[in-house]
C-alpha cells in the first residue's frame, strides 16, 4: 500500500498559534523568490490566508485595507477579476476575490453587476462553465461561477438547468466526478461538483451510498486521505474528501480519529503551518485545508467551518447563505 | 550588473535552441553558486539545463519585464515577446498571463502552432503536472483543428474543384494524424515522469474525443498499447480509467449497425481503414479465427463480447501476478459495469 | 514497475565496500541522474552496514523499495526497485547474483576490492534481463525461485528504522564523503517538496 508512516515524535497537538505567525508573516516576504513564483496564483492565496485565520480567530492581524485596495485594482473592465496587478480575469481568481470581500462584509468596493455579467457570460450552449475567455472547460468552472453567484444572491442570472445538466453529465459509473464528461473520478473534482450541487439544490441526484464508498475508500492505514487509488495522502485532501463526505452526510464512515493524527502530523513544528505530508515543506494552501479539515472534524478550538464554501459559517449566516447538506 | 548578466541568460537560452532544435528536456542543475566565467545555460545531448543559482534572478526579471508590458508600461516587440515568455514559461510554466500572451502571438500569426506545442512539450518534461501547460495545448489543438475544417462557411465550394478538395483534405487529414500522433507521444511521456498522472491522462482523453471519436483504428492502436503500458504499471488508477474509457468507446462505436457507407467525418479522412473491424487492424482483439466473414457481414457481437472476454482474462492475469493492487480491482468492477450495461 | 540500480557489496565490521554495480537511470531527468545514482549507492551501502548477516529486507523510502540481501559470508547485494516491482522476482536477482558473484571472484578480494579491480561483467545484463518487459515473465520467475521463505524477509517501513538512536539520515548525506556538493545541494530541495 501506498502511504507514509507518522513517526512518534510527530506532532500530535494543534498549534494555532504558530500558524497564525506563519500566515502573518507569509505577506511580509513580498521580494523572495517563492512569493514571486505565486503571484499567478495571489488572489486565492490570500483568500487561503484570509480564510485560516478567520477560523483561528486571528482576521484582525491581517491588514484589510491594503487587501481590499489590492483585490479592487485586480477586477478588469469586463468584470472579472485577475490572480493580481497585470495578470488575466479568471473565475478561479473571481470566486476567491468574492470569497474575501465577504470576509470583510464589503463586496461592494467592487462592480458586483459587472462580475455577475462576467460569470453569465462565460457559460456555454451546453451549460458547462469556461475559466476565461479562451475556452477551457472543467467542473470547477461550474462551481466557482455558482459559488460566486451564491454569494452575490445572483444564482438566478445563468441556466441553471443546462448548468445541472452539464455536471451531472460528468458522473462516473463509481459515483464520482471528473472535470469533463468521460475523466476520471478524483476527490477535488468531486468536492466542486457535490458543492455544486448543494449549492443548486440538486443533492438528490447524487448517489450519495455509491459516492460516499469511493471516497471513504480514500483512507489510508497512516489516517490520511488520498485524493485517487494508489495515490499517496495529503492535507489537502483531508478537505476535498471530507468536505464532500460532508455535503453528502456520509462523514461518519471514516475514522476520526486517525484522520486528525495524520493532519496534526503534517504540522511544522518550528515554522508553523501544514505540509502535504509529514516532512515537507509548508504552505499557506495545505494550513488553510489542514485548520478546515480539523473544524469539519469538530475541533472546538476552530470556528466552524462551511463544508461547501470553505468558509466560517458565521460569515455566511451574516450573508445569509446556507447550502444544503444531505443528511 | 544583475540586468546585463540575466539578459545574456535569456539571450543563451533562445540561442540554444536556435542552435539546436532537437531539444528533448529540461531540467535544472542544482548548483548553489555561480562557477566563474561561465553560462549556466548547460545543452548536453539534447537537453537543455539551466543551472540553479540563476533562476533567483532570472525569473523575477522575465515576470516583470512581462507584467510590465502587460500593464502598458513597456513597450515590446514580438520577437521580445516570444523570448521573454519562453524564459518565463520553462521556469514556471503555470503563469497563465504568459501563455496567454502567447495565444494572442499565434492569433496574429507571430508564433506558430508547432512552435507553441513543442514549447509546452519541453515544459512538461519538467513539470509533467503542470495543469495550465496541458490547458493551453487544449487550446492551441483548437486552433489547429479549425484551420484543418474551417466552419461550413469559410469551406469555398469552387466549381470544379472537387479533386483538388480531395488533395487537400488528404493533406490535412495527414497533418492531423501527425498532430494526434505526437499529442499521444507527448502524454504517454508525462504520464511516465508522474504516477496517475490526472491531468496528463484526461488530456489524452479530450485528444481522442476531439480529434478520433469514432475512428476505430484509432481506438484499436490505443487500446493495443496500452495493454503493455498498464502491465507495466499496474497501480496507475488513471492510466486504467483511460483503458475504460477506450474500451467504451469501442463498445459504442461496434455496437453501431456496421455502414458500408464511407465515413464522411473528415476527421478520419486519411486513416483508410476507418471503419474495418479489429481483426483488420492490429488491435489486440484479433478474432481472425472465430469471425471468417468479411467485415461488412460480420455480426458485432462476438466482437464486442470478445473484447469483454480478453480484458478480464488481462485483469486476472494481472491481479494474480501483482497481489495487493487497489487499482486492479477497480478496473475489474468497471469493466464488469460496461459488460453489464453493454 | 522498474529496477534502478543493482549493487554488490562486501560488508565489513564497520563499513561496506562496494563491489560492483550497475543503474538503469532512463527514467530520471537527465540533469539529476547523477546525483541520484550516488544516492542509491549510498543507501544501499548504508543498508548493508545496517543489516544483520543471515538476513533479507526491504526498505521502503519514499516511492522506493530497496531490497538487500546480507550472506553469512559478508557478501551482500541490494537492489533498488519501485514500489510495484515483485519482490520474489527481486530476491531471486539478488540469490542469482550472489552465487555467480562469489564463483568467478575470489573471496580473498572482497573485503579490499573495488568497482575499478573486480571482475565481474555481469552486473548490467542481469539488471536488464530482470527489467520486466512482460507481467507474465515476471511472474514464471518469481515461481523458479518458490522455496524463498517469505516470512523471513523484514520489512522496514523506512529508512530511519535502520538508523540507531539520535541518528539522522540528513545527517548522514551531509557527512558523507561520497556524496558531491551537487548530489547534496539536490537531497535539500528533492526532500521536502511535494
Ligand atoms: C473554495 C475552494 C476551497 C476551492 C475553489 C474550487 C476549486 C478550484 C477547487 C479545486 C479542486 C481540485 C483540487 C481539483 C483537482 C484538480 C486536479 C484534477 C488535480 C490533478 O492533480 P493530480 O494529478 O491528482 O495531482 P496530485 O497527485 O498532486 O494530487
Amino acid at each position: 500500500v501506498k502511504d507514509v508512516v507518522i513517526k512518534p515524535d510527530a506532532p500530535s497537538d494543534l498549534l494555532l498559534d504558530k500558524h497564525a505567525d506563519y500566515i502573518a508573516a507569509y505577506g511580509s516576504k513580498k521580494d523572495d523568490y517563492e512569493y514571486t513564483l505565486s503571484e499567478y496564483l495571489r488572489v486565492s492565496g490570500i483568500y487561503w490566508g484570509l480564510t485560516v485565520m478567520d477560523l483561528m480567530g486571528q482576521l484582525t492581524r491581517m491588514n484589510q485595507q491594503e487587501i481590499s485596495d489590492f483585490i479592487k485594482s485586480c477586477q478588469h473592465d469586463c468584470g472579472g477579476i485577475s490572480a493580481s496587478i497585470g495578470h488575466d480575469p479568471h473565475l478561479l481568481y473571481t470566486l476567491s476575490a468574492i470569497q474575501i470581500l465577504c470576509l470583510y462584509d464589503n463586496v461592494h468596493i467592487l462592480d458586483v453587476d459587472k462580475v455577475v455579467e462576467y460569470v453569465k457570460g462565460l457559460q456555454q450552449e451546453d451549460g458547462s462553465f469556461a475559466g476565461d475567455k479562451w475556452g477551457e472547460i472543467d467542473t470547477r468552472f461550474s462551481f466557482c461561477a455558482v459559488a460566486t453567484l451564491a454569494l452575490l444572491g445572483k444564482l438566478d442570472a445563468i441556466n441553471m438547468n443546462k448548468a445541472v445538466e452539464f455536471v451531472l453529465s460528468c458522473m462516473n459509473f463509481d459515483g464520482g466526478f471528473g472535470c469533463r464528461p468521460g475523466s476520471e473520478s478524483h476527490a477535488g473534482q468531486i468536492y466542486c461538483c457535490t458543492g455544486f450541487l448543494s449549492l443548486t439544490g440538486q443533492l438528490h441526484q447524487i448517489n450519495a451510498d455509491l459516492l460516499g464508498w469511493w471516497l471513504c475508500e480514500r483512507q489510508l492505514p497512516s489516517g490520511g486521505l488520498n485524493g485517487r487509488p494508489e495515490k499517496l495522502p495529503d492535507v489537502c485532501y483531508s478537505w476535498w474528501v471530507l468536505a464532500s463526505l460532508k455535503i453528502i452526510g456520509r462523514i461518519h464512515w471514516i475514522d476520526k480519529a486517525k484522520l486528525r493524527s495524520f493532519i496534526l502530523a503534517c504540522q511544522d513544528e518550528e515554522t508553523g503551518g501544514f505540509a502535504d505530508r509529514p516532512g515537507d515543506m509548508v504552505d499557506p494552501f495545505h494550513t488553510l485545508f489542514g485548520v478546515a479539515g480539523l473544524s469539519l472534524l469538530g475541533d472546538e478550538q476552530i470556528k466552524d467551518v462551511n463544508p461547501v464554501l470553505c468558509m466560517p459559517e458565521d460569515v455566511l449566516d451574516r450573508i445569509g447563505l446556507h447550502p444544503d447538506l444531505l443528511s | 550588473e544583475v540586468d546585463v548578466l540575466v539578459q545574456r541568460v535569456v539571450k543563451d537560452i533562445n540561442n540554444a535552441f536556435k542552435r539546436n532544435p532537437n531539444i528533448d528536456e529540461i531540467g535544472l542543475i542544482p548548483c548553489p553558486e555561480a562557477r566563474y566565467n561561465r553560462s549556466p545555460i548547460v545543452l548536453v545531448e539534447n537537453k537543455l539545463g539551466v543551472e540553479s543559482w540563476c533562476v533567483k534572478f532570472l525569473l523575477p526579471y522575465v515576470h516583470n519585464k512581462l507584467l510590465l508590458y502587460r500593464q502598458r508600461k513597456q513597450w515590446l516587440d514580438r520577437e521580445a515577446l516570444v523570448d521573454i515568455t519562453c524564459t518565463l514559461l520553462l521556469l514556471n510554466p503555470d503563469f497563465t498571463t504568459a501563455w496567454n500572451v502567447r495565444k494572442e502571438l499565434l492569433q496574429c500569426g507571430a508564433l506558430s502552432p508547432q512552435k507553441d506545442l513543442y514549447l509546452g512539450k519541453l515544459a512538461l518534461t519538467k513539470f509533467p503536472k503542470s495543469p495550465e501547460t496541458w490547458i493551453h495545448r487544449r487550446w492551441v489543438l483548437k486552433q489547429v483543428l479549425r484551420e484543418c475544417f474551417p466552419p461550413e462557411p469559410d469551406r469555398k465550394e469552387q466549381v470544379g474543384g472537387d479533386r483538388c478538395n480531395a488533395v487537400e483534405r488528404l493533406r490535412l487529414g495527414e497533418h492531423l494524424h501527425r498532430v494526434l500522433h505526437d499529442e499521444i507521444k507527448v502524454c504517454a511521456n508525462a504520464a511516465g515522469r508522474y504516477p496517475s498522472n490526472y491531468n496528463a491522462w484526461s488530456h489524452r482523453i479530450w485528444v481522442v474525443q476531439h480529434m478520433a471519436q469514432d475512428n476505430l483504428k484509432v481506438l484499436h492502436d490505443e487500446l493495443s498499447s496500452m495493454r503493455q503500458w498498464v502491465s507495466m504499471h499496474v497501480s496507475d488508477h488513471s492510466g486504467f480509467h483511460y483503458r475504460q474509457f477506450l474500451l467504451k468507446c469501442l463498445v459504442g462505436a461496434l455496437s453501431l449497425s456496421p455502414s458500408s457507407s464511407p465515413q464522411t467525418d473528415a476527421r478520419g479522412l486519411s486513416l483508410d481503414c476507418q471503419r474495418r473491424l479489429p481483426q483488420q487492424v492490429n488491435g489486440e482483439a484479433t478474432a481472425a479465427g472465430s469471425c471468417p466473414r468479411s467485415p461488412e457481414e460480420q455480426p458485432l457481437v462476438p466482437a464486442v463480447l470478445f473484447l469483454f472476454q480478453q480484458e478480464m482474462e488481462l485483469c486476472t492475469d494481472l491481479i494474480q501476478s501483482f497481489p495487493g493492487h487497489e487499482a486492479l480491482w477497480c478496473h475489474r468492477r468497471h469493466v464488469f459495469y460496461l459488460w453489464h450495461h453493454w | 514497475m522498474k529496477l534502478y540500480s543493482l549493487s554488490v557489496f562486501h560488508k565489513g565490521p564497520t563499513k561496506s565496500n562496494l563491489l560492483k554495480s550497475a543503474y538503469d537511470l532512463s527514467s530520471f531527468s537527465f540533469f539529476q541522474r547523477s546525483s541520484v545514482q550516488e544516492f542509491m549507492t549510498f543507501t544501499s551501502a548504508l543498508i548493508v552496514e545496517r543489516s544483520t548477516h543471515g538476513s533479507r529486507a526491504s526498505v521502503k523510502e519514499q516511492e522506493y523499495l530497496c531490497h538487500v540481501y546480507v550472506r553469512n559470508d559478508s557478501l551482500s547485494a541490494v537492489v533498488i526497485a519501485d514500489s510495484e516491482y515483485p519482490q520474489r522476482v527481486a530476491f531471486t536477482l539478488l540469490d542469482k547474483v550472489l552465487e555467480e558473484f562469489s564463483r568467478q571472484v575470489d573471496s580473498i578480494d572482497w573485503p579490499s576490492g573495488n568497482p575499478d579491480t573486480i571482475n565481474y561483467k555481469a552486473l548490467d545484463m542481469h539488471l536488464a534481463k530482470y527489467q520486466v518487459q512482460n507481467p507474465r515473465e515476471a511472474d514464471a520467475m518469481s515461481k523458479v525461485q518458490a522455496e524463498l521463505d517469505e516470512t523471513k524477509i523484514i520489512l522496514h517501513n523506512t529508512m530511519e528504522s535502520l538508523l540507531e538512536r539520535g541518528e539522522k539520515l540528513d545527517d548522514l548525506v551531509q557527512k558523507s564523503e561520497h556524496l558531491g556538493n551537487q548530489s547534496k545541494a539536490f537531497y535539500k530541495t528533492a526532500r521536502k517538496q511535494n
